[in-house]
């Protein structure tokens, strides 16, 4: 994958880059505020922007706002938050048209290089990655259609906003795929889903979930 | 006892005097100099300097004054310095009790030349006339060509003596006159150095307190800035060097190790997150209704919000978002609510808040509650907490804040 990086910390730029080129990822640009991180973009135009929430000059959301700039004028580009915190206001926008190649991580989940680089992967081919810590937030209070669901199914429903596979989330649930399957099927029914495509269905529930609704 | 008081008021007079007038020499002389150089870097520290040299001459005034004229005056209340170069300037030029004594010094000149003019005329004058008779006989004292009043003649002895009668008059008089004379000065000592009536006092105690409310929003707000780019830096920074280091060993303890140092790690990221959200949460500095939309997404109740207010003071804000995160809190938790509303309303200058919600009420304030925190962090700022919950519900509490002071 080829990265742009903007965090204003020299030394998270320095180890994020170090930690994504030992997995033969190239880091094209590693800048510290919005304005470098927009050019360094349409400079670069990379798999996916890795961007810090916080930045100079009022260390706010700037971040955010680029990556909602981003999102519109570089469709194909992924972008992933990356924060020290949980921010849900624009978040919420950010993905509201659709939640594919957007995703949002907390700092400290570089612990798990494999996941991480994962759901890098993952944003950066259209997927999603959600931090399990971000998700409620997002989420809210249960309201509507989601009231429904089980805490068993919204927990297979998190996992899959966070991006997983079927298999992934029956590993991470220790069950089997059967049961995945079963539980996601309950979903679809009780978010009113029709039955289509599984991909598309998969997405829908995601946006729903997000949305709240 | 007549005769210390004369003593003492006589003693004011002489080191008083001196002393006024040095002191207004030197304040006099420091705003001058501070006025014509403030277009430079020295004009407002020396003006600033000058402020708080008269207050401390002031000092020495009224302890001059309480022990030569028993005039016990109380202390001006202690001054407080804002932090910084630029709050410590500020305090100083703002002390209403620098200026006070910067205007009594400034009105001392006129009233020792008039006290000098007294002690002349009572006390030298009387001592003079008084020794007339003794002058003559040592031949101290001629007057050329005789001394006459009203072409009667004052001289010589035994029609002397009654100059010494004059003089003995002035000396009569002079106690009376010294104290007299003093009775302004008294006045403007207990006027311009002493403490300020009350109603001004509470004023500047109110200011205050509000400048303390600010500061410690600020430093809430600095503290949390100072976590975010320090410490968690270095958190993360470290749980990236441990991946490193954890992809750098082949298997076994030592990356074991690691990944244990990377969960001690993650823990202490989100120990201090949860910190920071109690302290100041940085969404707060995008206003209250930010704040409060994001609030609003993390509490277990269907939450409908209405807040559009302006941006307020820091303090404020502040303690409106803690306000509703405890009010909501305890909805869900206490009154069993499922939905609450919120609505913030910016009336004239003053904030109100209501956060109301459907759960089965009965909300008191009992000593060491949430609540009760709440009455004295809204009073912190002559906030109001209103709280409306019956037995059963609904509840309705209602906070309203000063919002411009």
């Amino acid at each position: 994958m080829r990265v742009v990086i903007a965090d204003d910390a020299v030394i998270l730029r320095d180890g994020l880059a170090q930690l994504l080129e030992l997995r033969g990822h190239t880091v094209v640009a590693a800048v510290r505020d919005a304005e470098a991180l927009e050019r360094a973009v349409a400079e670069h135009v990379p798999d996916i922007a890795v961007i810090d929430i916080r930045m100079p000059p009022t260390h706010t959301d700037e971040g955010l706002r680029a990556a909602l700039r981003l999102r519109r004028d570089h469709p194909g580009v992924g972008i992933l938050l990356f924060s020290q915190y949980v921010e849900t206001r624009y978040v919420k926008d950010l993905v509201a048209g659709s939640a594919a190649g957007v995703g949002y991580l907390l700092k400290e989940r570089v612990a798990d290089l494999d996941d991480f680089v994962d759901a890098l992967r993952r944003v950066a081919g259209g997927g999603t990655a959600l931090d399990p810590e971000v998700l409620p937030h997002l989420l809210g209070a249960p309201r509507g259609a989601l009231d429904a669901l089980t805490p068993r199914e919204r927990e297979v429903l998190a996992l899959m906003a966070e991006g997983r596979t079927n298999d992934a989330i029956a590993r991470r649930l220790v069950v089997s795929g059967r049961a995945v399957e079963k539980h996601i099927a309950n979903i679809f029914t009780k978010l009113g889903l029709p039955p289509s495509g599984d991909d598309h269905r998969r997405v829908l529930a995601v946006l729903r979930y997000l949305e709240g609704t | 006892m007549r005769g210390e008081r004369a003593g003492k008021e006589l003693a004011y007079i002489l080191f008083g005097m001196v002393f006024g007038v040095l002191a207004a020499a030197f304040t006099a002389g420091v705003l001058l100099l501070g006025t014509v150089l403030s277009v430079t870097a020295i004009g407002v520290p020396l003006l600033a300097a000058g402020l708080l040299g008269a207050r401390r001459l002031g000092g020495a005034q009224r302890r001059l004054a309480a022990a030569l004229l028993g005039e016990r005056i109380e202390q001006p209340p202690p001054r407080r310095e804002l932090p910084g170069f630029y709050g410590r300037m500020q305090s100083r030029l703002t002390d209403p009790y620098g200026w006070r004594a910067v205007a009594f010094f400034l009105l001392q000149p006129p009233q020792a030349l008039i006290q000098a003019a007294t002690v002349i005329v009572t006390w030298c004058w009387g001592a003079v006339a008084l020794t007339f008779p003794i002058q003559q006989a040592l031949g101290w004292n001629r007057v050329e060509g005789g001394w006459t009043l009203a072409g009667f003649a004052l001289e010589p002895f035994p029609r002397t003596l009654l100059v010494s009668l004059a003089g003995l008059c002035l000396l009569w008089l002079a106690p009376k006159a010294v104290h007299l004379v003093l009775l302004p000065h008294r006045l403007l000592l207990r006027l311009l150095l002493g403490p300020r009536r009350p109603a001004a006092r509470i004023r500047d105690l109110e200011e205050s307190r509000a400048l303390v409310v600010d500061e410690s929003a600020a430093v809430l707000r600095r503290i949390e800035r100072d976590l975010h780019d320090g410490a968690q830096v270095r958190m993360v920074s470290l749980i990236m060097q441990l991946t490193l280091l954890r992809e750098s060993v082949p298997e076994g303890s030592a990356r074991e190790l690691a990944g244990k140092a990377q969960e001690t790690a993650s823990l202490a990221v989100r120990e201090l997150r949860e910190l920071v959200r109690g302290i100041h949460p940085p969404v707060l500095d995008q206003g209250l209704e930010a704040a409060l939309t994001a609030l609003a997404d993390t509490v277990p109740l269907r939450t409908t919000l209405d807040a559009a207010v302006p941006r307020l003071r820091p303090a404020v804000e502040s303690i409106a978002y803690f306000c509703v995160a405890e009010l909501l809190t305890n909805a869900a938790k206490h009154g069993g609510a499922d939905e609450a509303r919120v609505d913030a309303s910016l009336d004239g200058d003053l904030l109100r808040v209501e956060v109301a919600d459907d759960g089965r009420g009965g909300a008191t304030v009992l000593p060491g509650s949430g609540l009760a925190g709440l009455r004295d962090r809204v009073g912190a700022v002559d906030g109001r907490l209103l709280i409306h919950s019956p037995a059963g519900g609904p509840t309705r509490i209602t906070v309203e804040l000063p919002a411009d002071r």
